[in-house]
């Protein structure tokens, strides 16, 4: 940008569409309200004050597929729930992204062997963007989830997106 | 009422279905690989009979066990034949408990419907039917429970094959 640079009167920045668009997306990844199992308690902790991933713009869970840009899985995924996490994955508009937040939900956990219910992770169903490792993870290691899904979008192109590899 | 009490009251009213009892003993000394038995006293009563015992057990002035617990099974071994079906009842007047065991062939896993006597029974026994396979005659609404509808095979038994693949999800 050096050519352009004080070229134009005060309260005059200039930038590509592409920082700013995905300045605008990271800062404000708004969270679907839902919890599957015991890792949901941890992300409830996360919403509150002490750890307030209102900090980073993700704070407001919304209580509607269509409002959210984020889905983080928080728990166990059984095959019934499965095809409800799928078919709320499809409600949402893009750009979306989802966390698979602890071991059950990366790749079915303590359940993995024996659960005959369970989904052995939620890659199965919906493309994850993210894991965080944890049986809960604690708070801390959801925030940092969260970071590297906004370094993600920060690389993201508004002409074209990168390939997913899910 | 302890155990051996309710376990007379019952003979005197000739309970239907009693077999037997099963009670905790201490290691027998002299012999050393007995190990004796823990666990609480239980009475064996016979399956297709379970609906008019606990119905005694409820309605007789001296026992009054107006409230079902729990009613739930188990596979021993996939050498048995047969599979174990356990209820708990409870006296609320009295206080006291009562644990009664049936066992049930797996080859022909139906037995009567307790719902008539104790409305509890209901969720138990459905959730019986998809994890054992038991078929209870007589239930008001044998709909699965927990596992989705159109679910193949019954989880809890010892010989369960888990399957390949649920709508699509791979399952391996």
């Amino acid at each position: 940008m050096g050519l352009l640079e004080q070229q134009f009167e005060e309260n005059v920045l200039t930038t590509k569409v592409d920082w700013l668009i995905n300045w605008c997306r990271l800062q404000s990844v708004w969270p679907m309200t839902f919890g599957l199992a015991c890792c949901a308690i941890e992300m409830m902790a996360v919403g509150c004050a002490h750890h307030d991933i209102d900090r980073f713009g993700a704070g407001a869970f919304r209580a509607s597929p269509r409002q959210a840009d984020l889905m983080i899985v928080a728990g166990t995924v059984n095959f019934k729930m499965a095809e409800r996490i799928k078919r709320l994955y499809d409600q949402m508009p893009s750009p979306k992204y989802v966390i698979a937040m602890g071991a059950c939900a990366t790749g079915g956990g303590p359940y993995y062997k024996y659960g005959y219910t369970v989904v052995k992770g939620v890659d199965r169903v919906v493309p994850v963007d993210v894991y965080v490792a944890g049986c809960p993870p604690r708070p801390e290691a959801l925030l940092e989830g969260l970071m590297k899904l906004q370094e993600k979008i920060q690389q993201s192109s508004v002409i074209r997106r990168p390939a997913r590899t899910a | 009422m302890d155990f051996r009490g309710i376990l007379d009251r019952l003979k005197a009213r000739q309970a239907p279905g009693l077999v037997g009892s099963d009670e905790p003993r201490a290691a027998d000394p002299a012999d050393k690989k007995d190990k004796g038995r823990a666990g609480d006293p239980f009475l064996w009563v016979e399956a297709q009979a379970l609906p008019r015992f606990l119905e005694l057990c409820r309605d007789d002035e001296r026992l009054r066990f107006e409230c079902l617990i729990d009613l739930t099974a188990t596979d021993p071994s996939k050498d048995d034949p047969n599979l174990h079906v356990v209820v708990q009842l409870l006296s609320l007047a009295f206080r006291h408990r009562l644990m009664v065991k049936c066992t049930l062939p797996k080859a022909a896993a139906s037995m009567p419907s307790s719902v008539p006597v104790h409305r509890a029974a209901q969720w138990h026994e459905r959730e019986c039917g998809e994890m054992f396979g038991i078929t209870f005659t007589g239930h008001p609404d044998p709909r699965h429970i927990l596992l989705p509808e159109d679910w193949i095979g019954t989880p809890l038994r010892k010989d369960y094959v888990f399957p390949d693949e649920y709508h699509g999800i791979s399952c391996k």
